[in-house]
């Protein structure tokens, strides 16, 4: 395995880089013909190959407007010693031209505590609400939900610890709590002056689930969030100013949330249904999920703002100190080759101006439709429909995003 | 009246140490594995992650599945990466340090016996294929016998105490299994020779053992459905005449062979891919019975269409 110098070279820098990625993806490739053989204890290597053309932009998500890259990815894992698990995601990603590579994954997972407790440290996606822990590549959308968008940045990956434990019982009953950085989950902060904590994140979680008889299986989770740095301070800026920061938050290419507040409660429900439990022909998959963050505002910007509603009057059609967003969605697969899906989603947000807070309202349906060669290629072609009111830089309109998923090397294990 | 404490702590500790870990708890990928464990550890709790009717190249690592796997004290599965897409993450999110290494409490049947059609050079493009071998095993009698002894040592590393219980329960096994064997191999010698169109290499011991030959297969390529262009194929071979029947397993999709069985005027038969697969198979023992009996049926019928 001489080609593992290949790793540090490429991952020496956190930060997004000016490089070549096939160059550095076929520095990779020998290791992917390594991995041939791969077996259940034995190293595995994974690409997998994301590309897009899409009509339109849409609100907060990654994809631009045109041909482009999706998150193309190369994972490599490995079971250290008995002891240790350890995996490496890096991602490549292309904005404006400009070749990003970051590191979304690169943790290690404890395998050898007794009596159902496991550690995970590094970076590593959180285990909060449904969609959270899952790659987007196994999703059934081109995009996750505006919920993800808008508070988790897409997906909340982050540096920290997690200690997890699932109980002895029939029921599956697991659960954890985690501490993070929380880098990407800070408010805005326009002049650079504030003090954030270091360890800003904190979360804990709780899952259960089962089967009913042979054909179904579900999944109930309730998640907690608690963001020391999530609270705005008071805006004291010039509209112009504003208006550009707006713009970056709205599609942003820095993974980070759009909004944040001190607490975020989530719950979410998956229902999967097969024939005899059979999933290789057809299975159907319902999900759901709630998002509410709240807490937003600080002791003083709330003073300020009962202030200001009061002088002029107002009722209480802006005094929200949360926002907050749900989904639904529905994937059915008719055959191995196509599968089809239908998602709804609606986020209500509050976007902070000068001193009061606009309300935001966005409605989002997605139809989508897939054609899976084999597990290991996907083609997708989505309808979306977005509305909204109180997003500056967006029509409501019709976007079709046509994408490929593609995976190299290792076979991608079947999550619930 | 002087109540004895450490006599009802004792006893409580006791019944409650005998509630929980008296059983031994026993998770098999597939049904046949959990029939083989129940022959061999009748009185340990055996759960079977699939059924006979579910495809074991895809299973959801679903909650259940977890939560059974994280009170194991051993998992049987085939190996030789049938469970690839699903085991791994079934292990990691499972927590159970005892159950992730065949040095413990980790069992793969493949390991023990020499696999079939092992391939040195695999390419994705081949197909879903398995470099270590044809994994769907369970249906050649001489190696299950293997495993079977190889199981029983694996259950004895684990739970000496029943050791002399695990020793007489594979002896009465093996005189059954072999007695059953020479049953087996006259009714396989009816067959041999007999040439079918089957769905995917899931009969491959069965016809291993029997001298049947599968001269085409309703998969284009290992993994991907039936499509109309290689059913066309087939239907072209099927003309040659020499084709004996189509066989399916009972999870399979029927509709290609029976598009193929109309045009092609031939019959299709349904066998069980395992234990639960019909209403005959129950165990290991009848599994083989009723697999080889419709096989033969099918045979028989078709020298009868022949002579009439």
């Amino acid at each position: 395995m001489k080609n593992f110098q290949f790793f540090p070279a490429a991952l020496s820098t956190r930060l997004p880089m000016k490089l070549s990625a096939a160059l550095v993806l076929s520095g990779f490739f020998p290791l992917l013909t390594h991995a041939q053989t791969p077996t259940l204890s034995n190293p595995t290597v994974s690409a997998v190959l994301d590309g897009y053309y899409q009509s339109d932009d849409r609100l907060m998500t990654e994809r631009a407007k045109g041909f482009g890259l999706g998150e193309t990815e190369l994972a490599f894992s490995a079971s250290i010693d008995d002891m240790f698990y350890g995996k490496l995601t890096t991602v490549f990603e292309s904005h404006d031209g400009e070749n990003e590579v970051h590191v979304e994954e690169a943790f290690i997972q404890t395998m050898g505590l007794p009596n159902g407790f496991s550690v995970r440290g590094g970076r590593f996606l959180s285990d909060i609400g449904y969609l959270n822990n899952q790659h987007p590549h196994a999703d059934s959308f081109t995009s996750r939900p505006s919920a993800y968008r808008a508070f988790l940045g897409g997906h909340y990956f982050d540096d920290g610890l997690r200690i997890s434990y699932i109980a002895p019982t029939d029921l599956y009953w697991t659960m954890g709590a985690e501490v993070f950085s929380g880098d990407s989950l800070r408010a805005a902060d326009e002049h650079g002056e504030r003090e954030f904590d270091s360890t800003g994140v904190y979360t804990a979680f709780t899952k259960i689930g089962g089967d009913i008889g042979i054909e179904s299986s579900w999944q109930l989770g309730v998640s907690y969030l608690r963001n020391e740095n999530g609270q705005l301070t008071p805006e004291d800026h010039d509209e112009e100013e504003h208006k550009d920061e707006h713009a970056e938050d709205e599609d942003g290419h820095d993974h980070a949330a759009s909004y944040t507040g001190k607490n975020t409660f989530v719950t979410d429900f998956v229902f999967k249904w097969a024939p005899n439990g059979n999933y290789k022909y057809q299975h159907l998959t319902l999900s759901a999920e709630y998002f509410r963050v709240s807490d937003f505002m600080t002791s003083e910007l709330h003073e300020e703002h009962e202030h200001e509603e009061e002088h002029h009057g107002e009722a209480d059609e802006n005094t929200k100190d949360y926002h907050q967003a749900w989904y639904v969605s529905g994937v059915y697969q008719f055959s191995p080759h196509w599968s089809a899906g239908l998602r709804y989603g609606k986020l209500d947000s509050q976007l902070q101006h000068e001193e009061h807070f606009d309300r935001q309202k966005l409605k989002e349906t997605e139809l989508s439709v897939a054609w899976h060669n084999s597990h290991f290629s996907t083609v997708r072609l989505e309808l979306s429909h977005q509305s909204n009111t109180g997003f500056e830089s967006a029509q409501n309109d019709n976007v079709l995003t046509l994408q490929y998923v593609m995976t190299l090397g290792a076979h991608n294990a079947h999550q619930f | 009246m002087r109540i004895n404490f450490k006599l009802i702590l004792t006893s409580a500790l006791l019944t409650l140490s005998h509630s929980a870990f008296a059983q031994f708890n026993i998770f098999a990928c597939e049904p046949e594995y959990a029939a083989l464990a129940k022959e061999l550890a009748p009185d340990a709790r055996i759960y079977s992650a699939t059924t006979a009717m579910q495809d074991p190249h895809q299973v959801q690592a679903r909650p259940s599945l977890i939560a059974k796997m994280r009170q194991a004290d051993l998992v049987i599965c085939a190996g030789a990466e049938l469970e690839i897409g699903w085991l791994p993450m079934l292990q990691m999110k499972a927590s159970n340090s005892q159950v992730r290494s065949t040095d413990k409490g980790l069992f793969f049947a493949a390991d023990q016996i020499e696999t079939l059609d092992k391939m040195t050079n695999v390419d994705r493009s081949m197909g879903d294929v398995h470099s270590q071998g044809n994994p769907h095993l369970h249906f050649s009698p001489e190696r299950m016998l293997a495993i079977a002894t190889a199981l029983t040592k694996k259950l004895i590393q684990l739970d000496a105490d029943q050791a002399e219980s695990y020793k007489s329960q594979l002896k009465s096994f093996t005189n059954r299994w072999q007695l059953a064997s020479v049953r087996w191999q006259e009714m396989a010698n009816e067959l041999n020779g007999l040439k079918v169109i089957a769905y995917h290499s899931t009969f491959r011991y069965l016809f291993d053992f029997s001298g049947i030959e599968q001269v085409a297969d309703l998969e284009p390529k290992p993994g991907l459905p039936p499509t109309s262009g290689h059913l066309a194929k087939l239907l072209k071979r099927a003309s040659q005449g020499d084709i004996t029947t189509i066989v399916v397993a009972s999870y399979q999709d029927q509709r290609g062979a029976n598009w193929l069985a109309e045009k092609a005027n031939l019959s299709v038969v349904v066998l069980p891919l395992s234990v639960g697969g019909n209403e005959q198979s129950n165990d290991l023992f009848s599994l083989y019975d009723s697999v080889l009996d419709l096989l033969l049926q099918e045979a028989r019928a078709q020298k009868l269409n022949k002579l009439g």
